[in-house]
C-alpha cells in the first residue's frame, strides 16, 4: 500500500494496520506526529542534533512496542511518553556525568529566585511570535535540565504533579519546589532580556 | 515577603492541585493579599508565555529523509535478533555439547576399566592413584563395593620408597 492511500485514515486505524506489519501505515503516523515527538525532544534536550536522534529512536522504539499500546490513551499521547522517557534516560546519564548544578543548590537553600520581587509588567507583551519563540528558547535555555523537564512536563503534558513525580522518580514536593523555582526564574530571564533590549 | 509554604500552595491554587476547603482557603487569603495577587499573576504569565512555544517548532529534516532513517533503523535491529539468535543456538551447543561428548567418552573409558579382566574392580574392589594438586603430597582410593567402603589414603612423596618397602596397600587394611 503505498504512503498516499494513508492520509484520511485515522490514527485508530493506522495503529491497527502498522500492528500487523504494514510500514506505510506507520510512515503515516511518523508523519503525523513527528513535529510534535521533535518538539518535546527540544524543549528537554535544547539540542537540535539530540533531539532528532532522540525522537528517531522513540519512534523505532514504538514500532517495536506497538503490540503493547491499548489504545487507552491516544497514539500521540503513547509517543510522547515515550520520547519523555529516553530523554529523562539521557538527561539522567548526563547528569551521572557532571558535579551536581548551582541551580539544584539553590533549590535546597531556597534560591534567589523565590526571594526576588515579583515581575509585574507581562515581558512578552505586543512581542511577534518569532521573537517572542526567541525569547523564551533563551529563557528555557539558562534553566537546569531538572526544573526545565518539570516545566515541560507541567506546562507542555499537563501532567499533575503525583505524575511528574512518578516520572521523574521524586517526591511531589520537590516537583512543587522545582516547578515555582522554574516558573519564576522564567519570568525573571524573560524581564532581563526585556530591559537588556530597552538599555 | 511570602512564606515558601504559602508560595507553593499559591501555585497549587493555579494548577487546580489544591482540595476544595484549601482553595476556598487560598481565594480568601488572594482577596486580602496584594502581594500573593501580584504573585499569582507573575506565575499565570509564565504559563501563558510558554503555550504556544512548542507549536511553533519543527523537525529539521525532511519527512523522506527522517523516514528512510527510521526505516533502516527498524529493518537493522529487526536483522540482528536473527543473527543473534543463530549466534547463540551455535554458542549454546558448544557450551552444552563439548561438556557432554567429555563425560560420555569418560564414561566408555571407566566402562573398559572396570570391566576388563585382572582388574581388582571388576570383582567389587577397586584401587586407584588419585592426582592431586601439591607434587608432595599423593593419594590412594580404595573401594570395596561388597562391603560398601570407600577409604582415602594420602600419603607424603618422599617418604613412598619406605612405605612401599615395608608392604603393599592391600595389606595395610582400613583405619
Amino acid at each position: 500500500m503505498k504512503t498516499n492511500d494513508h492520509s484520511s485514515t485515522s490514527d485508530e486505524r493506522l495503529v491497527e494496520a502498522a500492528k500487523k506489519g504494514d510500514m506505510a501505515a506507520f510512515e503515516e503516523l511518523v508523519a503525523r506526529h513527528r513535529d510534535k515527538i521533535y518538539a518535546r525532544a527540544f524543549s528537554m534536550m535544547r539540542n537540535e542534533d539530540e533531539a532528532v536522534d532522540l525522537s528517531q529512536e522513540a519512534w523505532v522504539k514504538s514500532w517495536q512496542r506497538l503490540q503493547q499500546f491499548q489504545g487507552d490513551s491516544s497514539f500521540g499521547t503513547w509517543m510522547t511518553r515515550i520520547v519523555i522517557n529516553l530523554c529523562l534516560d539521557q538527561l539522567r546519564r548526563r547528569k551521572r556525568q557532571r558535579t551536581e548544578s548551582i541551580e539544584e543548590m539553590d533549590e535546597e537553600s531556597g534560591g534567589v529566585e523565590r526571594q526576588m520581587p515579583v515581575v509585574t509588567v507581562n515581558p512578552t507583551e505586543r512581542l511577534e511570535r518569532g521573537e517572542l519563540r526567541k525569547r523564551i528558547d533563551g529563557a528555557l535555555g539558562q534553566l537546569s535540565h531538572e526544573h526545565r523537564t518539570v516545566l515541560v512536563l507541567h506546562e507542555f503534558e499537563d501532567m499533575e504533579y503525583k505524575e511528574i513525580a512518578r516520572t521523574m522518580g521524586c517526591s511531589i514536593g520537590t516537583v512543587m519546589s522545582r516547578l515555582f523555582y522554574a516558573r519564576r526564574k522564567m519570568a525573571v530571564l524573560l524581564a532581563n532580556l526585556k530591559n537588556e533590549e530597552l538599555k | 515577603m511570602i512564606e515558601r509554604e504559602a508560595q507553593f500552595k499559591l501555585m497549587a491554587y493555579l494548577d487546580g492541585e489544591l482540595s476544595e476547603p484549601e482553595t476556598v482557603e487560598v481565594r480568601e487569603w488572594l482577596a486580602r493579599d496584594e502581594e500573593a495577587r501580584a504573585l499569582l499573576a507573575e506565575l499565570q504569565n509564565t504559563g501563558a508565555v510558554l503555550a504556544g512555544f512548542e507549536a511553533g517548532l519543527k523537525l529539521p529534516e525532511t519527512r523522506e529523509f527522517f523516514w528512510s532513517t527510521i526505516q533502516r533503523e527498524i529493518e537493522r535491529q529487526e536483522r540482528a535478533p536473527a543473527s543473534a539468535e543463530s549466534v547463540s543456538l551455535w554458542g549454546w551447543l558448544r557450551q552444552h555439547l563439548a561438556p557432554v561428548s567429555g563425560v560420555a567418552l569418560l564414561t566408555c573409558l571407566l566402562a573398559l576399566l572396570l570391566t576388563s579382566p585382572g582388574n581388582p574392580a571388576a570383582n567389587g574392589v577397586q584401587l586407584s592413584e588419585l592426582e592431586m594438586a601439591s607434587d608432595d603430597v599423593g593419594a590412594y582410593t580404595y573401594h570395596d563395593q561388597q562391603e560398601k567402603m570407600r577409604m582415602v589414603w594420602l600419603y607424603d612423596r618422599e617418604d613412598v620408597s619406605q612405605f612401599t618397602g615395608r608392604g603393599s596397600l592391600a595389606s595395610m587394611g582400613p583405619e
